[in-house]
């Protein structure tokens, strides 16, 4: 089980880093398709397993897809899970394969009644050939659908209800969502059931400026958190409670002191309300 | 109202081939037009395959430089989807897709050196197996054994020195570079992965055509009916360098 502390993302960058000099990290999280093949990726992961507590987070299982999901990579990840015996697995409320043509994006879904069952029934199969309980993301989106009719946060609660899964609330996705196309952040925290809040997950992304005075976020995980995304963290925590919570970083990735550091932010505010509730 | 499953071949076509307007009347504007979110997503996944080709082919892109292989890899990415969300696997036709591409034809060697790199990549990247414990083999029939490669293993056979040309390139030695012949080939080469890491070693012609009957399954009695004075000799450098990982007797 992963404490419900904050850890960092491991990228392949850092692993000489964590086994050479075992920072002060309270648990990490990899993208479980960096760790899908032999030698020496899953060698280092083993070896760092060991030690902390690990969680796989995958990027490419498909669940929104209407054809089903891959059963090759479903076996690889549960594969993985087993081998590193994962303390948590997550996914994201997203597709990335149609026709047997994988795109490496988290695609967005129409959020309908179909896509609910789809995503459902692609969860419950992947609960079932790993044994485990599935966290499901929500990503950040640049586009919806016209026919959409089941706002986000219900529609992740609505998952969480009726497959059992448990939640990863990506604050800074909600945040760029909710810029991008004008819904309210706070509301959407509150429409979520806060006993499926499994994790958290922080990370920078940047504010693309277009000539013509028209601006879009982009979660593109390559700075520090953005001190809004931090107060709407801090409001998260106040209402869930305190969860695993992580540190992303994917592009430009800075040394992993940086990331200790904003691990350390995440930290304090755990803290906080650790103290306001033992106060209560 | 479209079924999610038309939606997505819709998304899906529209990444592929920026023509196809299926999808437009899906989207909803809010101030950005279909094209330009569905632009969004298609620079990402362009992205992200150009990032895996430059990670698999570090020295394919240094000999061409930075602009060039952006423009080769993102002519390579239009043309070959990745057909799995594991990556490692993605990128496998690029050598022969640069061999047909004009503007690369005066480094005749190009190819050979992506040939190389996918070797490299594919053994880096093989699923993990046990080497073969040679005391494992006496209790063997010997003339219908047949031996299993570790997955790592990949054989070569290539007209340049491809070899030479990634390692100078990669350890930026000019000197090294210059000192190439690259009509030495032809070159055979064998790959895999090892205890310690990645190893590449250059075999005579006769060793090649060994190790590929041995690691493609023939049988001890035919390698030894082939090469009766060198099997054993080369039978026991395989094993000894962990490029075979199991065993089995079949008639």
């Amino acid at each position: 089980m992963i404490p419900a502390v904050a850890g960092v993302g491991l990228r392949f960058a850092h692993h000489r880093a964590v086994l050479d000099e075992r920072p002060a990290a309270a648990w990490f999280e990899v993208h479980a398709e960096n760790y899908m093949g032999g030698g020496r990726p899953l060698a280092c992961l083993e070896a760092i397993r060991r030690d902390y507590p690990v969680a796989l987070h995958g990027v490419a299982l498909s669940l929104g897809s209407a054809e089903g999901l891959d059963a090759r990579h479903l076996r690889r990840l549960a594969a993985l899970a087993d081998r590193i015996d994962a303390a948590l697995v997550s996914e994201h409320l997203a597709w990335t394969a149609s026709g047997g043509t994988h795109f490496p994006d988290l695609l967005p879904l129409p959020l309908t009644e179909e896509s609910l069952g789809v995503v459902c029934r692609n969860v419950e199969h992947a609960q079932q050939v790993l044994g485990r309980r599935l966290a499901l993301e929500n990503p950040s989106s640049y586009l919806r659908y016209r026919h959409s009719t089941i706002p986000e946060c219900k529609f992740m609660a609505a998952v969480t209800a009726r497959t059992g899964g448990g939640i990863l609330c990506d604050v800074n996705n909600i945040y760029v969502s909710a810029c991008n196309h004008g819904f309210d952040a706070s509301a959407y925290l509150r429409a979520l059931p806060a006993p499926a809040i499994a994790e958290f997950h922080l990370a920078g992304h940047r504010l693309r400026k277009f000539e013509d005075g028209r601006s879009i976020r982009i979660d593109d995980h390559g700075s520090r958190v953005a001190p809004e995304v931090w107060a709407l963290y801090a409001e998260a925590v106040a209402l869930f409670g305190p969860r695993p919570t992580l540190i992303e970083w994917d592009t430009d990735v800075p040394p992993l002191a940086v990331l200790l550091d904003e691990a350390a932010r995440a930290e304090r505010i755990l803290r906080e309300e650790r103290a306001v509730a033992r106060a209560a | 109202m479209p079924a999610l499953l038309e939606l997505q071949r819709a998304f899906a076509g529209a990444l592929l081939r920026e023509y196809e307007r299926d999808i437009w009347a899906h989207i909803a504007p809010e101030g950005f037009s279909a094209p330009e979110r569905l632009r969004i997503y298609r620079n990402t996944c362009r992205a992200t395959l150009v990032e895996t080709l430059r990670m698999t082919y570090p020295a394919v892109a240094r000999l061409v430089g930075r602009e060039f292989f952006e423009h080769a890899a993102g002519k390579f990415v239009a043309r070959y989807p990745a057909r799995s969300g594991y990556l490692n696997d993605y990128g496998g036709e690029f050598a022969d897709f640069l061999a047909g591409l004009e503007p690369a034809r005066e480094l005749a060697y190009l190819p050979d050196v992506a040939r190389f790199e996918w070797a490299l990549s594919v053994a880096a990247n093989a699923p993990d197996a046990p080497s073969l414990d040679p005391a494992a083999l006496a209790v063997a029939d010997a003339e219908r054994l047949r031996f299993a490669p570790h997955p790592s293993v990949r054989l070569l056979e290539l007209a340049h020195p491809a070899d030479e040309i990634a390692d100078a390139v990669l350890a930026g030695d000019d000197a090294a570079m210059r000192g190439i012949d690259l009509a030495s080939g032809p070159l055979h080469l064998v790959v895999h992965r090892g205890a310690e890491g990645l190893e590449t070693e250059r075999l005579e012609p006769h060793a090649y055509e060994f190790v590929l009957m041995l690691c493609g399954g023939e049988t001890l009695g035919r390698l030894l009916e082939v090469a009766p004075k060198l099997a054993p000799e080369l039978l026991a450098a395989q094993l000894s360098k962990g490029r075979l990982s199991g065993f089995k007797v079949t008639g």
